[in-house]
């Protein structure tokens, strides 16, 4: 039967209503692609915060052969408020150890900075979790994130439905920034790594105290937004005393006794998943991360330390993320 | 630097602050940056004496310059137009200023028309069914820090200090409304040992620890409703937390608390003035709250005098 102008109009219509619909679906949320080729990840071994540190981490960096001679370095710990006993933030000792790494490898200036998500008086964070009297000791310079001066960037993924954000003049004119986390489960996103440390760049100024914006536009897509925004040079995570079950602040402490490096921040974030016992391509935003802004999966990634060991008993979480625990009879293809 | 008494103290700040004023009139947070802020420039505008006049007018001035078109206060200079948390704080500092008037009249309905986003339907239905892990009544709402987002201690508080200090509205009601619904969400989202953090007190169950800058701006903005089961422990949790606070704006904060409900303040007070170094605090906010607090030993107090 030989169709009619009609049924061809239709057709065609129908035709151009789905190739858009497709299109509009097809169409990717990020705008960069910052993938490497392979990335690189050292787990170091260290039993404990001491002056060690230091040498420790020097090695470590020496694996990576980075170049940060004549650059603006800023290092963002991941320090979010003082609960006596709380393995909250990362260790002030890990973070002068790196400071002194990247003095001794040339760069121009080494800042620390970060802009705690609840507590207003970043100052008082400093003094009673030890920060202040190890930046005092090194002298070396902390900027509030919360409190510094802002540019509005347009985002370069767009996830969350934002489409620019305020950012610190700090952070954006920095030439090498290094994620510092502390690895932790995280009652809202699973875990906190070295992604979602980057919500401490968000500035409290105009954000607030939280950020609640990011929790209602959705944590896992702002972090990734945040992250196609403001690169990730490098990562330092503080997993020598990582925290399990209702973390970010009120988990338990769990003893890992490492030091994770990487020159990809999903690349780190997946083997912190996996020394965790989690599966990292459950993680959403480790999942979608691993399409434009690094590598998750083994296969691409150079282990130039000790091999990633999962545990015996993975980490706690609140209920809603028990299945993130990675299935043991699945461990050889992630 | 160490001060003798606390009012020359309190004049040390004021003069860091006045060196740092940026030529438009405000000031920023750090005072290494150009670009200024609302909340310091509220805070240092309630420091400054009556007699700095020209600085007073120039702060007044660069603050109703800054005034967004629907009323409210931007956090920063050069920030969107949406409105932000400090809007309440900056009412209250140009009406304790003198300066009251069609800027403060303009701002009072857009905070009466600001509420924390779990007060709309859908998702007071969200936190009463699928969203359980943060204890909180969606009936009882106040201030967001940001618009489309849910209501927090401090923006609460402030809009709490603005709308009780004798302000007239077209819309009385609505007003009193809205201070009952603030302070009763403050209520509700106290901490399980009394004193308040960001937000909630409990998430996933359990108890989070109270911040003392939250917890003395909270009862600032309770001061004169009646004293009830939350007002009492919380005050003595603030004294006791203040004994081991040697950050100045935590520890300031918290002496204009206590000195408001007349509580003791002079080891504190002896405290602060060791810990403010002037040269030492790059944050003019701080310094402004130092100075407020430095100087409630003469009993002069922006939040604690009758309105």
């Amino acid at each position: 039967m030989k169709p009619d102008r009609r049924t061809f109009l239709a057709a065609s219509l129908g035709l151009a209503a789905g190739a858009a619909a497709t299109a509009l679906l097809a169409h990717p949320k990020y705008h960069i692609n910052r993938i490497l080729p392979r990335s690189r990840v050292a787990i170091l071994t260290a039993d404990s915060y001491s002056e060690d540190l230091a040498q420790i981490l020097w090695h470590g960096l020496d694996l990576f052969h980075l170049d940060v001679r004549g650059k603006s370095v800023l290092i963002k710990p991941n320090l979010v408020d003082y609960i006596p006993g709380n393995h909250i933030n990362t260790h002030p000792l890990l973070v002068s150890a790196a400071t002194e790494c990247f003095r001794r490898l040339g760069a121009k200036t080494v800042l620390v900075g970060e802009g705690p998500g609840h507590q207003r008086d970043t100052e008082l964070v400093l003094i009673e979790s030890g920060f202040a009297e190890q930046l005092q000791r090194q002298m070396i310079s902390f900027v509030d994130l919360n409190r510094d001066e802002l540019v509005e960037r347009p985002l370069l993924a767009s996830y969350a439905g934002l489409k620019s954000l305020w950012l610190p003049r700090t952070i954006l004119e920095s030439d090498f920034v290094v994620s510092m986390p502390k690895v932790k489960a995280h009652h809202w996103s699973g875990v906190t790594l070295s992604m979602k440390n980057m919500f401490g760049v968000v500035p409290g100024a105009k954000y607030g105290w939280p950020k609640n914006i990011l929790h209602w536009k959705g944590i896992q897509e702002s972090i990734l937004d945040i992250c196609a925004t403001v690169p990730v040079h490098f990562v330092i995570a503080d997993a020598i005393m990582a925290m399990e079950g209702n973390g970010p602040l009120n988990g338990s402490a769990r003893r890992l006794d490492r030091i994770v490096l990487a020159d990809d921040a999903v690349a780190a974030d997946a083997t912190c998943a996996r020394l965790m016992g989690f599966d990292p391509d459950k993680i959403v935003h480790i999942r979608a991360g691993a399409q434009f802004l690094g590598n998750s999966s083994v296969m691409r990634i150079d282990q130039l330390g000790e091999v990633v060991c999962f545990p015996e008993i993975p980490f706690q979480t609140v209920p809603e993320f028990e299945y993130l625990r990675l299935n043991r009879d699945l461990e050889h293809h992630t | 630097m160490r001060m003798d008494d606390p009012q020359r103290g309190s004049l040390l700040c004021v003069e860091q602050l006045i060196a740092r004023q940026l030529p438009h009139g405000g000031w920023p947070f750090y005072s290494s940056a150009a670009q200024a802020a609302v909340e310091p420039t509220a805070l240092t505008l309630l420091a400054l004496p009556s007699t700095l006049i020209r600085e007073r007018a120039r702060a007044i001035g660069f603050l109703l310059q800054i005034q967004n078109p629907n009323g409210s206060w931007p956090a920063f200079f050069g920030d969107d137009p949406e409105g932000s948390g400090f809007t309440g704080l900056v009412v209250y500092a140009l009406n304790r200023s003198g300066a009251k008037g069609t800027a403060t009249d303009r701002a009072i309905p857009w905070l009466l028309q600001s509420r924390g986003w779990e007060s709309h339907w859908l998702w007071k239905w969200k936190f009463r069914t699928t969203d359980r892990h943060v204890r909180l009544d969606p009936d009882k709402f106040g201030w967001p820090w940001t618009p489309e987002t849910a209501s927090w201690v401090v923006p609460t508080s402030y809009s709490l200090l603005a709308l009780k200090d004798g302000i007239a509205s077209s819309r009385p009601g609505l007003l009193q409304f809205r201070i009952r619904c603030g302070v009763e969400m403050l209520h509700d989202r106290i901490c399980p040992q009394a004193g308040w953090n960001a937000g909630n007190g409990l998430v996933y169950g359990t108890g989070l620890a109270p911040h003392p800058d939250a917890t003395s701006i909270a009862l600032l903005a309770l001061r004169e409703t009646p004293f009830n089961d939350f007002v009492t422990p919380s005050l003595d949790w603030l004294e006791q937390r203040s004994q081991f606070c040697c950050a100045p704006w935590s520890l300031a904060w918290a002496i204009l608390a206590l000195t408001a409900f007349r509580r003791a303040t002079k080891t504190l007070i002896s405290r602060l003035e060791s810990v403010v170094n002037t040269n030492a605090i790059a944050d003019c906010a701080s310094l402004a709250v130092a100075a407020l607090a430095l100087n409630s030993a003469n009993g002069a107090n922006p939040f604690g005098a009758n309105s």
